[in-house]
């Protein structure tokens, strides 16, 4: 309930304002101000098209045929936008039983990895067991990625649903796919999970999670996370400058691309439309 | 891992080092505690009771158990061979990761000892069992046949 | 492989960056070392000009330029912004001086905003290295030797002299027009005062009828 007021109430969607550019341009009228808009928003849908910011691994020819292969890739699937906390199904050939598909449907706990090494990982829990599965974006062996319900959560990663109640991590293979309202932004799920008692895989006390609610930690965890705490972090401005892609790169970066997105964007759109083409039946 | 046996000097530098990486990356050894899927009479009664089998072998040169590897538990004081069929560890692409290390009991001729397995295994087994399975040895495909669904 | 963190959006340093922080290894740790060039840069947006060891100095200017095109970017009205200058200046009077200053004075520049000089070292004396650091657009004189205005260079001599000439010609050339401006203009005035007075007759003939 509280999800679907928020989605009703959070106006101006990034597809909006894709298709907006797209027709502006299409008359003629291309405002500067709305590309370079679209630019920066198209950071968030298409983030492992952004380099590696290790300056080691920085390879300017490598990166661009990257882009280039993986534009060529999206062509080929529909690779749809999701985040961390959305839930998708993916349908991949299986090699070990012949001419036959698996799909499995699971939340997106993790992304991780840019260019053609872009990886998500996908949990959900099957008969009690809980499972997850790692998948590469672009692998050619995935036939098909659809997002069943498009959502966010407080926290960039989820590894901590493994050490949260298996209700969390449960999610029906056969679910429907949940359209958003046209022009509407995407929506954080503000559920908070609950953690199992310890152990845990992981010391969740120190990660300062926003999507898990208040646990007890004994005072020794409590003093032990303080002592190895980096409060400090975010204002050391060089670090977090080397961690990112400065902006000035990054519109460089989508400008090249961004008319080949658009078109994908476009013909998934009619797809779509195609595809919510329901036959009327005969009621009685 | 501290062993004993090891020479002094080795243990001084993994004293040093303080690290140990085999509980990290969820390695099934011997010692490990793994947890019976099938509903074979002595698995069920072992992990109602909380004890759960213990391997005390794995077959293979690494003595590290990976997907399909057979291993010797030690279930309610008695010997049984199982195999691994799904992992805590980190798995490649598109292998499925599970929450537990599950283990399905079979005897010496490659059959289980149960009728069902009650959660998905991998699908990667049916390569990796028939790959293990060596003409007039033993069979174990025959476990692909109890499972009730792949991931 | 790492994904770019898009947390937040940061400009283009106009500077070489360093990609390999410097430790600057001490008993707080990392939280040393920012503070340690926090007073650096604190003493540089007070000062607008310090000499200081080299490797704090670069290290310094990085943070230095990060922190006013962040504010560039933002303004003081973003609350990150104000919590990191709040962090970074340690005399909070400089703050205002960051967003009422600094910023302004370096919005539309094209280049970096600090500039750093290699400093002699002192002899005898230890053998770091050392450095100058300013911002630009300082109100001290530069201190680079101004080559461009010194009299006494060969070029600026010779241009000098070339202006001299040039001037003096361009003098005589003024007077010989005023000369004969002057000349024309007598004559005019002779033929105006008889054409003048001509008038006046003619005036007074007619009023006399």
């Amino acid at each position: 309930m509280l999800v679907s007021t928020i989605r009703h109430f959070k106006a101006v969607n990034y597809h909006a304002r894709i298709l907006r550019t797209f027709s502006s341009q299409i008359k003629g009228q291309s405002s500067r101000s709305d590309t370079s808009k679209s630019l920066s928003e198209l950071r968030n849908v298409y983030v492992e098209f952004l380099p590696d910011p290790t300056v080691e691994f920085r390879n300017p020819i490598r990166e661009k045929l990257e882009r280039l292969d993986m534009l060529a890739r999206r062509g080929q699937i529909d690779i749809p936008e999701f985040y961390v906390g959305s839930i998708l199904a993916v349908t991949a050939s299986d090699p070990h039983s012949l001419g036959k598909t698996n799909r499995f449907v699971g939340i997106c706990i993790k992304r991780e990895g840019c260019g053609l090494r872009a990886k998500f990982i996908l949990r959900n829990v099957i008969d009690h067991q809980g499972v997850e599965v790692l998948y590469e974006m672009y692998d050619p062996a995935l036939q098909k990625v659809e997002v069943l319900r498009l959502e966010k959560r407080l926290d960039d990663k989820l590894l901590y649903l493994r050490d949260a109640l298996p209700e969390y991590s449960t999610f029906d293979p056969d679910m429907e796919i949940e359209v958003l309202p046209e022009g509407s932004r995407v929506p954080v799920n503000p559920l908070k999970v609950i953690l199992k008692p310890k152990p845990w895989l992981e010391r969740w006390e120190r990660q300062n999670l926003r999507g898990v609610q208040e646990f007890e930690i004994s005072e020794r965890d409590k003093r032990r996370a303080d002592k190895v705490a980096t409060p400090w972090l975010k204002y050391d401005l060089m670090k977090n400058y080397m961690n990112t892609i400065p902006e000035e790169e990054q519109n460089e970066i989508f400008s090249e691309i961004h008319e080949q997105l658009q078109q994908l964007e476009l013909t998934r759109k009619k797809l779509k439309r195609k595809r919510s083409f329901v036959k009327p039946f005969k009621l009685g | 891992m501290l062993y004993i046996s090891r020479p002094f000097t080795s243990i001084i530098t993994y004293l040093n080092r303080n690290i140990h990486t085999s509980k990290i990356q969820c390695e099934i050894q011997k010692q490990t505690r793994l947890r019976v899927v099938d509903n074979s009479e002595i698995g069920k009664r072992a992990m109602a009771e909380g004890r759960p089998p213990k391997c005390i072998h794995v077959y293979n040169k690494t003595g590290v158990g990976r997907l399909g590897d057979k291993v010797l538990v030690a279930i309610k004081g008695e010997k049984k061979k199982g195999v691994l069929v799904g992992l805590k560890q980190n798995q490649k692409v598109k292998v499925p990761k599970f929450d537990s290390n599950n283990l399905v009991l079979i005897d010496d001729n490659g059959t289980p000892l149960g009728t069902r397995i009650h959660v998905p295994i991998p699908t990667v087994l049916r390569t990796i069992l028939k790959e293990k399975t060596i003409a007039k040895g033993t069979d174990y495909t025959k476990l692909l046949g109890i499972a009730s669904k792949f991931v | 492989m790492n994904q770019a963190d898009i947390s937040h959006l940061v400009s283009r340093l106009k500077i070489q960056v360093n990609p390999r922080l410097r430790k600057f290894r001490n008993p707080e740790g990392p939280l040393g070392r920012l503070k340690k060039l926090r007073k650096t840069v604190t003493a540089l947006f007070k000062h607008e000009r310090i000499e200081l060891n080299y490797p704090r100095a670069e290290e310094a200017r990085m943070y230095a330029e990060r922190l006013i095109s962040d504010a560039i970017r933002y303004g003081d009205c973003h609350k990150t912004t104000m919590e990191t200058a709040d962090f970074w200046i340690e005399e909070k009077q400089l703050i205002h001086k960051l967003f009422k200053v600094l910023v302004p004075r370096y919005e539309h520049s094209q280049t970096s905003y600090t500039r750093m000089y290699r400093a002699p070292r002192p002899y005898p004396g230890p053998m770091h290295k050392k450095a100058v650091l300013e911002l630009r657009g300082n109100p001290y004189p530069p201190l680079l030797p101004d080559f461009v205005s010194n009299r006494n260079l060969i070029h600026n001599v010779l241009l000098d002299e070339a202006k001299k000439e040039y001037r003096s010609q361009k003098y005589a050339e003024i007077a010989a027009k005023i000369e004969s401006a002057e000349k024309g203009a007598l004559q005019i005035e002779n033929t105006a005062s008889e054409k003048s007075s001509i008038e006046q007759n003619a005036s007074v003939s007619e009023q006399k009828p």
